[in-house]
């Protein structure tokens, strides 16, 4: 990861507190480097005072006798004012006259009387009243003495100026140590503010967690954080897209209801046609009984004839009760359930004069995973469909295979193929704008049933013309085998 | 005047700075001589006036308080205690009678003999005499005070037996002279500033008062070990206590006298002898500074 990206994925409630520590210490930085510069000019400012004053006392003390190049008088004079001047701590004071000779000095071993003054005393002064020397922590300063207007002599002096730097270093810490608190104690307190902040976008991101995986729930009014108007409005648009998803699925169950009802509709004409066709000839046997039914054969024939009308319309309706009764759905799916749709799609594929090939394989038990209600609707609606897509006279076909660990049914037809957008309610990630216009929600079923069972939905096309839908259920494995037939 | 004169030639060469000096003194010499005649006649009316040269007590003021309590309760008048900065003032106001007594050094005595009584003299360990000391740095090896030639050199006053004319007269008695010995010399004005000048090195050796120094050896050890006594000198005549001629016959001079010879006798008089480290006062001697007369003598014979 670069650093960027390192840095960026740092939570915010900790990147905010580090920011504003990084711009407090910015900040204090720059006030630090002002301070001190303006110390340093302060003390500069100072210490030319204070060193003009005592240039200017000892100048006065000391001029009658430099002018009488008197040497005990001006070396008493150094002596006695070296105590009376401590603020400025005078280290050396070296008195000359107007040729450049020493006349005394604070130290005469170092500088003796009548000796010339060494050349550095000279070359160590720069533009200010007074110069610095950081090196050695003194500050110079020279007067020259006049009397009218002529000169007669020289100060030079040497100061101390350590306090000058100690005093520098000891606000610079005391910048250091009150700046350093200040960004720390920021630093906390934005960390708890932004974290107060964010607070109830964790309680959003919570929820939107939960959503995600399947249940969304409306943020309940209490976790609402008081005097947080604009996180109050936030979480009042979440509770409304809840409400409008929930709407959504409510009114999604209730089309598939409307659609069971709706494919139930579709059937009923088929199976009152289905259940009519024998009452016909179930009343002609009732009457060759009524007739003839003193004679055996005749009554044997009719009976078996009624027997096996009525066992017919039982099939079918035993069928659509099963397909239609809500406590039958969840029976685990078998064959038979394959057997009842060949019998409920009969009246359809008669009144097109359409063929149904068909073809099961299936040696085990029946699968507890999946329940039978859902697929034999699903099933139906694509059988449906096909006899729809197909032209009269022409070939469906229908196949299952249970395999190891999938059953795949396949459902083809002599169409022109299903529209693209259609289609796509099948097999695109997001079926949503066909589903709204309000076409196929048969086929909407099949893809909830699909999605619910984690199925898996192929078209394609047949060789000789036509698609081919195909279904691909996965099987538990445990279960699989463990019930028997 | 002749004398007056042949000192003013004398102090030239010693040093040029004196200069302004030596107008206002020939001025306070004749001035002060008139003024001597009226002020006998005053004298009465003021204070007890009592010089002090500056030896070292001017720094003690509670000294001075002191002194002064005690000679007024002797004298039986207020006394006013006089300071000045050189010898040569004290000596003026003396002689000119302005002041009625003072504590001058031999020196100026034999100088102004004609016109002074001696009133008293101290004692000190036991005798009315002194030493004059020739001191250099403490860590400086000179046996001899032919080791200082060269020197930078620091005097106390002019007029000062033990911080100038003793040594003069050493140098003159081996056919030398201060400007010719010593590279330079300057004065310092008092016995303790010739101390604080060879302690701290601005003179390399110095001419001192031997009673001073070793006082302030007890009092000041700190400063004044930072010297070492190079050469003492014959014991002479301590620098007497003197009253102007013209005030012979006052009482208050003749209870100055009895003040100070009983001195020692009383209890307020010890706390100041105490503090000065002195026995006592005795009657004055004047033989006692034949010795410094003589070397006033060899000083003028050498020119």
């Amino acid at each position: 990861m670069t650093l960027l990206g390192r840095l960026t994925s740092i939570p915010v409630s900790f990147r905010v507190p580090l920011l504003v520590a990084l711009l407090m210490v910015a900040i204090s930085a720059t006030f630090s480097e002002r301070v001190l510069d303006r110390l340093s000019r302060t003390q500069e400012a100072f210490l030319e005072g204070i060193a003009g004053t005592y240039l200017d006392g000892l100048s006065s003390a000391i001029l009658p006798a430099v002018m009488r190049e008197d040497v005990w008088e001006v070396f008493d004079a150094l002596d006695r004012s070296a105590a009376s001047y401590a603020s400025v701590s005078p280290v050396e004071a070296v008195v000359t006259d107007a040729a450049g000779r020493v006349l005394a000095a604070t130290d005469p071993t170092r500088v003796p009387s009548y000796s010339d003054l060494p050349p550095e005393y000279s070359a160590r002064y720069g533009a200010g009243l007074v110069t610095i020397d950081e090196t050695q922590r003194t500050g110079f300063a020279k007067r020259d003495l006049r009397y009218q207007g002529l000169p007669v002599g020289t100060i030079h002096v040497a100061f101390d100026v350590s306090p000058l730097f100690a005093e520098r270093r000891e606000i610079l810490v005391t910048l250091l140590v009150t700046n350093g608190a200040l960004a720390v104690l920021f630093a906390l307190g934005g960390f708890m503010l932004v974290r107060r902040m964010i607070r109830p976008m964790r309680v959003l991101e919570t929820h939107m967690r939960v959503a995600a995986g399947g249940s969304a729930e409306p943020i309940p009014t209490s976790a609402f954080p008081p005097r947080d108007e604009e996180a109050a409005r936030l979480f009042r648009g979440y509770n409304a897209l809840v409400r409008a998803e929930r709407e959504r699925s409510d009114l999604a169950m209730q089309l598939a209801e409307e659609e069971k009802l709706a494919s139930l509709g579709r059937l009923a004409s088929g199976m009152a046609h289905e259940i009519n066709n024998p009452l016909g000839g179930l009343f002609n046997a009732l009457d060759t009984l009524k007739t003839h039914g003193a004679t055996a054969g005749v009554r044997d024939t009719s009976i078996s004839l009624i027997e096996r009308g009525l066992a017919g319309i039982r099939d079918v309706v035993e069928a659509a009760l099963a397909t239609y009764r809500p406590e039958r759905s969840q029976r685990p799916l078998t064959p038979d359930d394959f057997e009842d749709l060949r019998l409920l799609i009969k009246p359809e594929l008669r009144r097109k004069r359409q063929r149904l090939a068909w073809d099961i394989v299936w040696n085990e038990g029946p699968v507890a995973a999946i329940g039978s209600g859902p697929v034999r609707q699903a099933i139906l609606n694509l059988l449906l469909n096909a006899c729809a897509a197909t032209p009269d006279g022409g070939e469906i076909t229908f196949s299952a295979t249970a395999a190891s660990q999938r059953l795949t049914i396949g459902i083809g037809d002599e169409g022109r193929g299903i529209p693209p957008d259609i289609a796509g309610i099948l097999i695109d990630r997001d079926p949503g704008p066909a589903i709204r216009a309000g076409r196929g929600l048969g086929l909407w079923m099949v893809r909830r049933m699909m999605d619910d069972l984690k199925g898996t939905i192929l078209l394609g096309e047949r060789a000789g013309g036509g698609s081919v839908v195909t279904l691909i259920l996965p099987l538990a494995k445990e279960e699989y085998g463990a019930h028997a037939a | 005047m002749v004398a007056v004169r042949r000192r003013w030639e004398w102090r030239q060469d010693v040093s040029a700075t004196s200069r302004g000096r030596i107008s206002r003194r020939t001025l306070l010499a004749a001035g002060g001589a008139a003024i001597a005649f009226a002020s006998t006649a005053g004298a009465q009316q003021e204070s007890f006036k009592f010089g002090l040269t500056p030896v070292f007590l001017s720094n003690d003021l509670e000294l001075l308080g002191l002194l002064r309590s005690y000679l007024s309760a002797r004298i039986g008048e207020p006394v006013e205690l006089v300071t000045r900065r050189t010898y040569q003032e004290i000596t003026a106001l003396l002689v000119s009678g302005q002041i009625h007594g003072a504590w001058i050094c031999g020196f100026p005595y034999v100088q102004y003999r004609a016109d002074l009584d001696l009133v008293a003299m101290p004692s000190w360990r036991g005798k009315p005499l002194y030493q004059s000391y020739l001191i250099a740095a403490a860590g400086r090896t000179a046996d001899d005070w032919s080791a200082l030639a060269g020197d930078i050199h620091a005097f106390s006053d002019p007029d000062s037996n033990s911080g100038f004319l003793v040594t003069r007269a050493l140098l003159a008695e081996n056919g030398l002279s201060p400007q010719s010995f010593f590279s330079r010399s300057f004065f310092t004005y008092g016995h303790r500033n010739v101390i604080r000048a060879v302690a701290s090195g601005l003179a390399r050796s110095g001419s001192v008062d031997g009673y001073v120094w070793e006082v302030m050896r007890e009092t000041e050890p700190a400063l004044v070990n930072q010297t070492r006594v190079v050469r003492r000198s014959e014991w002479l005549g301590f620098p007497p206590v003197a009253s102007p001629k013209s005030l012979a016959g006052d009482p208050r001079v003749a209870r100055l006298h009895t003040a100070l010879i009983s001195m020692s006798d009383d209890f307020a008089g010890r706390r100041v002898l105490d503090l000065l480290r002195l026995d006592g006062f005795v009657p004055a001697e004047a033989s006692l500074f034949d010795a410094i007369a003589a070397k006033v003598e060899l000083v003028r014979r050498s020119g």
